[in-house]
């Protein structure tokens, strides 16, 4: 299994609608292209600093993400809320992450 | 580029490209080029395989996932690219039998064409933009194909999108920016009839055209 990790830095007023879009939008997408939904994360909204938000999917291996990928791009929803994300975004990282063969989540 | 994109990320949204090849050894005769005509588009990346195994095999690729992806893909962070003027123009390619398009030096046009009309009429339009090499002075090639690949990106073979606006794809190489000039700024029939918006008798298959170009320096 492996693990695409998005980290999204966002306004802390932005941070609700953030996670809003996420869960009503995002996850109904990537769940119907074939992503795994695997977490969720935010730092909190009351440090006076930024909100990150950590979002991770998962997929068997890179043929199954090519198709998965596949099947977001062609999905008309996807460009929608990804516009809306990318809107309240004022940064962050997508990264690919491989379990180590001790980690109890591989 | 999207408006405010770091010029740091555009660098590495570049040298990825280039880099490619190194990861990804299926790949052929990558080219990054900054576009120098009008139309709105900043970069172009061109490149080739040898087969649509080959192409399949840089679709499953970590370095386009993990890397290309990074800077490209709509819902990325770290998406620095904007929605292309071109619509889908935006990826295009064709299928040839062999490195036709190939130059290792010089100034490459790229015209964009959707054609319309009938068969005849496309036809010998698109013979006379393929015989440009034979009569015009530091015209090395000039290859015309029709644009099979931008509605096939998923395998490079089977079409999963509708036809698109972009029919034909024509490349010119040229030796120098000079011979370039001289072309556009000519009196041979092709380059008035694009000075005229393709407007010109024997044109009229053309129902939009966009040009490119760019530097080419393997």
């Amino acid at each position: 299994m492996a693990y695409v990790v998005d980290t999204a830095h966002v306004d802390p007023v932005d941070a609700q609608e953030y996670m809003r879009i996420l869960e009503t939008e995002a996850v109904p997408v990537m769940t119907a292209a074939g992503a795994g939904f695997v977490s969720c994360w935010g730092t909190s909204p009351e440090l006076g600093e930024e909100v990150w938000i950590e979002t991770v999917w998962s997929f068997a291996d890179h043929s199954e993400w090519n198709q998965i990928r596949k099947n977001m791009v062609l999905d008309p929803r996807w460009y929608q809320y990804s516009e809306k994300t990318a809107r309240l975004r004022t940064g962050g990282t997508r990264r690919f992450f491989y379990a180590a063969p001790f980690s109890p989540l591989a | 580029m999207s408006e405010g994109a770091a010029a740091e990320k555009e660098r590495a949204l570049e040298s990825a490209f280039r880099r490619c090849g190194d990861f990804i050894p299926e790949m052929l005769h990558s080219v990054v080029g900054k576009n120098l005509s009008d139309a709105r588009v900043q970069m172009v990346w061109e490149h080739a395989y040898e087969s649509p195994e080959a192409y399949q095999r840089y679709m499953v690729h970590p370095f386009h996932a993990n890397i290309l992806d990074r800077y490209l893909l709509n819902d990325c962070p770290e998406r620095i690219v904007a929605d292309s003027p071109l619509g889908d123009g935006t990826l295009v390619g064709y299928s040839c039998e062999g490195p036709v398009y190939f130059m290792d030096h010089g100034l490459r046009k790229v015209v964009l064409f959707g054609l319309e009309g009938t068969a005849e009429q496309q036809g010998s339009f698109v013979e006379a933009l393929r015989g440009l090499a034979t009569i015009q002075d530091g015209v090395t090639l000039s290859v015309v194909e029709p644009n099979t690949f931008g509605v096939a990106w998923f395998d490079g073979v089977t079409p999963i999108l509708p036809p698109s606006q972009w029919t034909h794809i024509w490349e010119l190489g040229f030796s120098s920016a000079e011979t370039y000039d001289a072309y556009q700024q000519g009196d041979s029939p092709l380059a008035r009839a694009e000075a005229s918006g393709w407007k010109e008798d024997g044109c009229d298959a053309v129902r939009q055209a966009v040009e490119l170009h760019y530097t080419v320096n393997l």
